[in-house]
């Protein structure tokens, strides 16, 4: 389920998280890492990777929105 | 006994702005711009929270260019033709009509124009008007730059923060408070004026896909303000009216009007462009129309349905794939995962789930407002789409604002605030946070999946009189259980306050479509016992009040002549 996250290029910065209308996204602070908490609220608005400084953010649909 | 130190922050303000969404931040750049002190409070962040946070494409509005078309005298006569029954035209003048030019020109003033990179209009006809009324426009940072605006002019913002209730003392509104969604702090607002702008009521109808969230208009809009302003004894209107559209097939996305407003047809399984049957205007009627077209086509087995953009011209399509994320952001995504190429392949549609936003395009559904954006309390004002009279993007931006300069206004000739009655508010503290206490505790989905089943069943696109009892009962049944909801952290203590107001305002409009006996809006108010428009007996708004615990409904009567200027 969306959004997914690149490891490799998120640096925990928090934007997703501050701009995400439905709360689904937390910061692991340990790993300074944006996880979907609640991934099953996702609204699929894709604010949080429009703002994403790093190009971290990838949307993905569920297959249960695609083959239908 | 509650007091002010159990309370948490007390923040004192002149003026209070409750969702800081499209409505809200004009609502704040207007008492800003008054020279008051401003707050708003938001479950999200400002610069993306609400319904078009992401994005937004079209702004509908009469340019006056000489034009017959383009006048307000025939928007709102066409307005009052297509919302016959619904609009109030002298309100819709106040917070519409004059506020138009002055906003067009402050989203271009902040950084968001309406025009082309060349200066002009790109305006397309679309549901349901009379011309082209709608300026097309790529509104991807309008959320953005109004949030600039808005702190530019030194506005608080309370991010993060669900707010809960009004606060009231001898039958006025004194501000509100609510709770951070992270940490549970709680806020309370003392202020001299309030302002409710929290958009539709959403997450009332069971889904097509099953998916809660995968909602045509914003999950995160669940009629708050109008849960706390009924709750405070203001009237709410259009409160009957299911709000039901045509999507993408497993995608409840906005974005349709995009396609037709550039010339796509919706076509049934005979390839037929079915629109035609239904309304003069085909595929470009207005959106109650659509749903009530997709609707029969699919129940009388000439499902399933297309959206069809193959005749269009390749400098069309090009211009139709350039912007179809400007609504919806990740709508190309979608059609490209679906592996679906428009310019080949029709896109098939889906009726979308209910929700509560407005009979018709331009208007809303809730708190009833006058001339001065006001609520039927005094102390209380409303803008955007939580309002009878205001709803959809421009409506938004000059009814917010309107709102925010009235509520100004207001606050200047309030010369010393009444105090904060401490035990309301520790009542209200006790009840808002007594999922946390809650152990073990249901999930809020449990009891919501309940509350959309009986809605969708109920009080959906076909109703008659014993499914509209049996649904008020049901709620009925389902309100005591609302107490076995359990919260493990501050989100899911947001979530299971919105499931409580989803209860109420559920029996409200259960209650004032049970009251209208007869149909209006095509699918938005069906009543199969009542299947004829009658106007000698119903026309006029559908009020529904606070009587202690009851809720009392009756019709205000409206007229149609043209307002002055
Ligand atoms: C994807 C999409 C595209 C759209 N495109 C168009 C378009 O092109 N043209 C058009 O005319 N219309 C469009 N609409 C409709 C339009 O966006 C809305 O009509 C408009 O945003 C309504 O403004 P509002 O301020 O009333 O509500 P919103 O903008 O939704 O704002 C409501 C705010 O209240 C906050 N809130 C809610 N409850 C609470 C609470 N209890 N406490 C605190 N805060 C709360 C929310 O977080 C949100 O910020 C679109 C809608 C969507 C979803
Ligand atoms: S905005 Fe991007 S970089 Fe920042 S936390 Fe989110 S995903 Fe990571
Ligand atoms: S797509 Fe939207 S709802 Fe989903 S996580 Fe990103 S910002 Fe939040």
């Amino acid at each position: 389920m969306p959004p997914v996250f690149d490891a490799g290029k998120c640096d925990g910065c928090g934007i997703c998280d501050l701009h995400c209308p439905i709360d689904v996204i937390a910061i692991d602070e340990e790993r300074r890492l944006a996880f979907a908490r609640y991934s099953e609220e996702c609204w699929h608005c894709g604010s949080c990777r429009q703002d994403c400084p790093t190009g971290a953010v990838d949307i993905v649909f569920p297959k249960k929105m695609l083959l239908v | 006994m509650g007091s002010a130190e159990q309370m948490g922050s007390v923040i004192e303000t002149d003026v209070l702005i409750v969702g800081g969404g499209l409505a809200g931040l004009n609502a704040a750049i207007a008492a800003a711009e008054h020279g008051v002190s401003v707050v708003i409070m938001d479950k999200g962040g400002i610069a993306r929270s609400g319904a078009m946070g992401g994005g937004i494409d079209h702004f509908t509005a009469y340019l006056e260019t000489g034009e017959e078309w383009d006048t307000r005298e025939a928007y709102l006569q066409n307005l009052g033709k297509v919302a016959r029954g619904a609009v109030d035209l002298k309100v819709h003048n106040a917070i519409y009509c004059r506020e138009l030019k002055g906003s067009i020109e402050r989203l271009a003033r902040i950084g968001n124009p309406l025009t082309q990179p060349d200066g002009t209009f790109y305006r397309t006809r679309s549901m349901g008007r009379d011309g082209p009324l709608s300026i097309n426009f790529n509104g991807k940072k309008l959320k953005p730059r109004l949030a600039d605006e808005v702190r530019r002019l030194g506005v608080r913002a309370l991010e993060k923060v669900m707010t809960t209730s009004l606060l009231t003392r001898d039958g006025q509104v004194i501000g509100a408070m609510g709770f951070s969604i992270r940490t549970g702090d709680l806020h309370v607002v003392h202020a001299k004026a309030t302002v409710l702008s929290t958009g539709r009521v959403d997450r009332l109808f069971e889904t097509p896909t099953g998916i809660p969230f995968n909602t045509w208009q914003c999950p995160s809009d669940t009629g708050g303000a109008q849960a706390m302003a009924f709750r405070a004894g203001a009237a709410l209107a259009n409160m009957e009216y299911v709000l039901v559209s045509v999507v993408p097939k497993g995608f409840s996305a906005a974005g349709l009007n995009g396609l037709t407003g550039m010339g796509a047809r919706l076509v049934n399984a005979l390839g037929e462009e079915y629109m035609i049957r239904y309304h003069p205007h085909g595929s470009r009627a207005p959106r109650f129309k659509l749903a009530e077209g997709a609707l029969t086509e699919i129940r009388e087995g000439r499902g399933p349905i297309y959206v069809d953009c193959r005749h269009l011209s390749p400098a069309e399509l090009e211009h139709l794939n350039m912007t179809l994320g400007y609504d919806k952001d990740t709508l190309p995504d979608f059609v490209r995962q679906k592996g679906i190429d428009l310019a080949k392949d029709p896109l098939e549609l889906q009726v979308s789930e209910g929700a509560i936003g407005g009979p018709t395009g331009g208007l809303g559904s809730g708190i009833m407002i006058d001339e001065r954006s006001a609520a039927t309390v005094p102390g209380l004002f409303a803008g955007g789409d939580c309002t009878d009279q205001a709803g959809t993007c421009a409506p938004s931006v000059t009814s917010g604002y309107a709102a925010g300069k009235q509520a100004a206004k207001y606050a200047s000739t309030v010369s010393s605030k009444k105090e904060i009655d401490w035990e309301q508010a520790a009542a209200e503290r006790a009840r808002v946070l007594a999922p946390m206490e809650t152990k073990p505790g249901v999930h809020y989905r449990e009891i919501e999946d309940v509350v959309q089943k009986i809605m969708w069943q109920g009080v959906g696109p076909a109703r008659n009189e014993l499914g509209l009892r049996k649904a008020i009962e049901k709620l009925d049944s389902v309100e005591p259980h609302l107490g076995d909801i359990g919260a493990r952290d501050y989100h899911e203590l947001m979530r299971a306050n919105e499931t409580r107001d989803l209860v109420l305002i559920g029996k409200i409009m259960a209650s004032c479509a049970l009251y209208r006996k007869e149909s209006r809006f095509g699918a938005a108010h069906f009543r199969v016992d009542y299947p004829k428009t009658d106007d000698e007996n119903w026309l006029g708004l559908v009020a529904a009040r606070r009587n202690g615990e009851q809720i009392e409904t009756s019709l205000k009567r409206l007229s149609y002549e043209m307002p002055e200027p």
